[in-house]
């Protein structure tokens, strides 16, 4: 293979490359860290470099094809972690002072399961402060900027791995989604980000935010590459670790490139007349339903009534569980501790109060009041009834499709500052969240750049759960009419990064 | 103070405990595989899901809930087949996460009860006409309602240096082992069923005896691994409406919980009678002192936020699980003690105390096994009177002193001394007794001519008992063994110098 950037590579053709010696796994790592040492001055899309640990693993890689082991799904494949995944030997910060520095004892299983199958790990990606947020500016260290307009955010919460890959640093990186973490910023950003049903990943190691809404997923390019890793995310079965975990026994490469030819997509028409969608985001909708009806997919309508509820039923259960899941952070065992306290009492409340940001406030004092006697069953009941309302209509919808087109975000990237009032800042996620709400599965397609805009554009495909294999078909059959697939953000394509 | 009989005819005692019992038997913790051991090096027994680390999950370790299924269905709860563990928060560094991992309104097992059998001196606490029937010795059964059992988190230990009494608040350092936290506890909640400490200490023991048959625990109150919180109201013998009630905490014997109720409810009394009122509170029993003090006052309901733990899928136990769970419970002490009674014709009493601790009764029904038929009541003897004092014993070392006490080969306190001898060695008692010319001799022929020497020589004390005055045959007696060197057996003397002299 004669000269490339590594930023025109696929996940595959890296691994093939690697196994067939065109390249080695340590000139792969060494291009992915000139890649981010030239583009990420200007993304910021890393809160840590792990160089060390990305040349001892690609050092590994080489040294079994060397002694002729076979050789991983991913051999040599750059990726890069939310900052919420813990990794022996980096520090797992969740952007927060309450973490900054702290380094965990033991290694994500979704972590472990990528670099089991031969990634090259080559950092941890900045987000929203405890994954609370959808801009990534409430990262307590710094913000990310989008790599198509670096005045505007990359969404988040998983904003840096976002735009880790659309600026071409890594081929793959992971990303967790509570309420649209992974297919907002992916939307942003113009990469492909899925979120798995729920129990499909496991979240060992993830540290916590909505425990029963969190579901750990790729960012990628391609869909092949997200199929790939989602392959190894899910290969080795259930998680020991992760009770809430579930046997995923799928080859999400065997069937993308299937036809969806007969197959049946679903539109909610209520939800192309919401109010705060964009024009750019709505063509986009009627430009995938014309390229799915052109390959011989049937588009019908379906109904989901209580859709619109789902956002005040997240913003319930979410901060609830984030107040329980976020109590152990009290400056006792780790993580920042108040200095010269002189009671318990106030090393926990100092070190809370100085330790967290305001959003990450904010989400505790409304979880610690909703949780509270005689508060709990006016909201924290009646949201869990709006969850089971909106599962049914779900599972209602699926009964006349496969699977479910809708957009992933209102509006293109906006610019820094732009949103300030919480509640609008919480309607980003207005088209994502019911999925989380209902556990299924969902993924973010890019669909080009809007013709006002110039900024990235995209669809959301949903799918019941378990059923992620169509999503990615789906997903794959869109990427094939309407996507120029593996494209880098423009001022960072080529901008170090040769492999030679 | 009044005492306490006095004050339970004029006032009624109303008295819930709640028990918490870790299962000590299981080898790992409640949600992770930390080895199940508090006496280890501190925070040894540690991992990243124990110690709340962050991303850390609980995975429940199916053998608890085995533990609990069984505890359930041997005090006649209900075992219910859905139910969740619910998160139960506080700030306090002896729970790692800051929450606990516990039961909502919907424990594993609900509504069950046992009766309580009380018997003795301790059956006069609760006066006649009191809501049981009494036997004409003044016995008595009171059934006692069990709320729940549920299943939760214990949480680890703190060690608390400098300031006064152990406690945080003026502690110049407070040390953390986390070995514990996380072990497998089970707590059990009557209802306010009780009426007299003797029926609470009762129930504790009868619990215990359960537990430690199913083998779920090692019950120990001493190291805390079975632990109890007394609370007790008073109100006036016939009103309805509960009175006030405070809780009793450090209760670490079965006396302690005796003692701190009977303590509380006559002071209580006092309080009342006084015109005073009773406060809702924490006290803490002081055994040396023999009183409660305030630990705290409950203004308000602490506000835990209970709500499902979402990292742990709602629990569907099938009838094939819970059949499981009642085929491993072996047979009962309540049952045990019936059979034992039936077949081995043993005193209630008796029978109780070998059926109540699992390895006694195991170690009987060992050593019972091959004796005639002639042996048993003076094994079952043995196993009350002598074996508790020699733990090291061996069946086959019961079963010798038994054959040879059956005999009359020994005298009991010749068997005392000879288990003393034997019990730290295995060797046979019988050989024992043998090797030391022990063994009394109840040949007639040979005891005979000595009683006959005796009686010849002892004119005098033969006239005074013959003039009535009969105790002077244990003098006989001794003579005999004195004459005898200690081998002959004194029951045979006694039978054959009463028979010589009598009739």
């Amino acid at each position: 293979m004669c000269a490339a950037n590594l930023d025109q590579l696929s996940a595959s053709q890296i691994a093939a490359g690697v196994a067939a010696g065109d390249f080695t796994a340590v000139e792969v790592a060494r291009a992915a860290l000139d890649a981010v040492e030239q583009r990420d001055g200007e993304v910021q899309a890393f809160l840590q470099v792990s160089a060390d640990l990305a040349i001892a693993a690609a050092e590994a890689t080489d040294a079994a094809r060397a002694a002729g082991r076979p050789l991983g799904p991913l051999a040599g494949v750059p990726v890069a972690f939310k900052d919420n995944m813990n990794l022996v030997g980096t520090r797992t910060t969740c952007a927060s002072r309450m973490l900054e520095g702290y380094e965990s004892p033991y290694t994500a299983t979704c972590v472990q399961r990528l670099l089991d199958a031969g990634a090259t790990p080559v950092g941890k990606t900045n987000m929203d402060e405890f994954a609370f947020g959808s801009s990534t500016e409430s990262s307590a260290f710094h913000p990310t900027y989008n790599p198509w307009d670096t005045t505007r955010v990359p969404g988040g919460s998983s904003g840096g791995s976002a735009a880790a890959v659309a600026a071409g640093e890594v081929t793959v990186a992971l990303g967790s989604d509570t309420g649209g973490s992974i297919r907002q910023p992916a939307s942003l950003c113009g990469v492909v980000g899925m979120k798995p049903t729920y129990g499909a990943v496991s979240r060992y190691g993830v540290v916590a935010f909505g425990s029963s809404l969190d579901q750990v997923g790729p960012f990628g390019r391609r869909v092949e590459d997200v199929a790939l890793a989602m392959n190894a995310l899910v290969a080795a079965g259930r998680d020991p670790y992760d009770s809430t975990s579930q046997d995923c026994p799928v080859d999400f490469l065997e069937h993308l490139e299937d036809p969806v030819e007969g197959r049946t997509v679903g539109v909610v028409p209520q939800l192309l007349e919401a109010e705060g969608l964009s024009r750019e985001e709505r063509t986009a909708i009627q430009q995938a339903t014309v390229a799915l009806e052109a390959q011989g997919a049937r588009v019908v309508e379906v109904e989901l009534p209580n859709i619109a509820s789902a956002i005040a039923a997240y913003y319930v259960i979410a901060p609830c569980e984030a107040f329980s899941n976020l109590a152990r952070f009290d400056g006792v065992r780790y993580g920042y501790q108040e200095p010269g306290c002189s009671t318990l009492a106030e090393q926990t409340s100092l070190s809370r109060a100085h330790g967290f940001g305001e959003e990450a406030k904010r989400r505790q004092m409304l979880g610690a009041y909703l949780l509270s006697s005689g508060v709990y069953d006016k909201y924290y009941y009646p949201a869990q009834q709006v969850r089971t309302l909106i599962t049914a209509d779900y599972v209602r919808a699926y009964e006349k499709c496969d699977v479910i087109l809708l957009p992933a975000t209102p509006r293109t990237a906006f610019r820094f500052g732009e949103i300030s009032d919480p509640t609008e800042m919480y309607a980003s996620d207005m088209f994502t969240i019911s999925n989380n709400i209902a556990g299924n599965g969902g993924i973010s397609v890019p669909m080009g750049v809007g013709a006002e805009s110039g900024l990235p554009v995209s669809v959301q495909l949903q799918g019941p759960a378990f059923k992620d294999r169509s999503l990615l078909t789906f997903a794959r059959a869109i990427e094939r009419s309407c996507s120029a697939e593996g494209v880098v953000a423009p001022a960072f394509a080529g901008k170090g990064g040769e492999l030679q | 103070m009044k005492k306490l009989a006095e004050v339970l005819r004029d006032w009624e005692a109303v008295i819930g405990l709640e028990v918490h019992t870790e299962l000590t038997t299981l080898e790992t913790k409640m949600f992770c595989n930390c080895r199940l051991s508090h006496d280890d090096e501190p925070n040894t027994n540690v991992c990243p899901v124990c110690l709340g680390m962050p991303g850390a999950l609980p995975v429940p370790n199916k053998k608890a809930i085995e533990s609990i299924v069984m505890a359930g269905l041997a005090t006649n709860c209900e075992i219910q087949r859905h139910s969740m563990f619910y998160r139960k928060h506080y700030f306090y560094p002896d729970m790692a996460k800051n929450f606990q991992t516990t039961q909502g309104p919907v424990a594993f097992c609900m509504h069950g009860h046992l009766d309580l059998e009380v018997s003795g001196a301790g059956a006069a606490e609760r006066p006649d006409g009191t809501g049981v029937e009494k036997a004409g010795d003044g016995s008595y059964v009171a059934p006692v309602r069990i709320l729940r059992i549920h299943m939760e988190e214990d949480a680890a230990k703190m060690v608390h240096v400098g300031g006064e009494e152990g406690r945080i608040t003026a502690a110049t350092e407070s040390l953390i082992d986390y070995n514990r936290c996380g072990t497998p506890l089970i707590e059990l909640v009557t209802e306010p069923d009780l009426r007299t400490p003797e029926e609470a200490r009762l129930f504790m023991e009868k619990l215990r005896e359960t537990f430690l048959t199913l083998g779920i625990s090692d019950c120990s109150l001493e190291s805390g691994s079975m632990r109890c919180d007394g609370n007790v109201s008073l109100r006036r013998r016939g009103e309805t409406r509960l009175g006030t009630k405070t809780e009793m905490k450090n209760i670490n014997s079965f006396k302690s919980l005796h003692d701190a109720l009977e303590y509380e409810i006559c002071r209580q009394a006092e309080v009342l009678e006084e015109g005073g009122i009773v406060y809702q509170e924490t006290r803490h029993w002081e055994p040396s002192r023999r009183r409660t003090v305030v630990m705290r006052v409950k203004e308000t309901a602490d506000d835990y936020r209970l709500f499902p733990d979402p990292d742990l899928a709602p629990f569907d136990l099938t009838d094939e699980f819970i059949e499981h769970c009642r085929e491993r419970i072996p047979e009962l002490p309540d049952a045990k003690r019936e059979r034992y009674m039936a077949d081995y014709g043993l005193k209630k009493k008796d029978a109780a105390q070998l059926a109540g601790d699992p390895k006694v009764a195991a170690f009987f029904e060992e050593a019972l096994s091959g004796v005639g038929e002639k042996v048993v009541g003076t094994l079952a003897n043995v196993m009350v009177n002598l074996v508790p004092s020699f733990p090291g014993l061996t069946v086959e070392q019961v079963r010798g002193i038994s054959g040879l006490l059956a005999e009359d080969a020994v005298t009991f306190a010749q068997a005392r001394e000879v288990l003393e001898a034997v019990s730290q060695s295995s060797e046979d008692p019988v050989a024992y007794v043998d090797a030391h010319g022990m063994r009394q001799s109840t040949d007639e022929g040979a005891l005979g001519a000595i009683v006959d020497e005796v009686l010849g020589r002892c004119t005098d004390q033969v006239q005074q008992y013959r003039d009535g005055n009969k105790k002077v045959l244990g003098f006989l007696v001794g003579q005999c063994m004195k004459a005898a060197k200690g081998s002959g057996n004194p029951k045979a003397f006694n039978k054959m110098l009463a028979e010589r002299l009598g009739a």
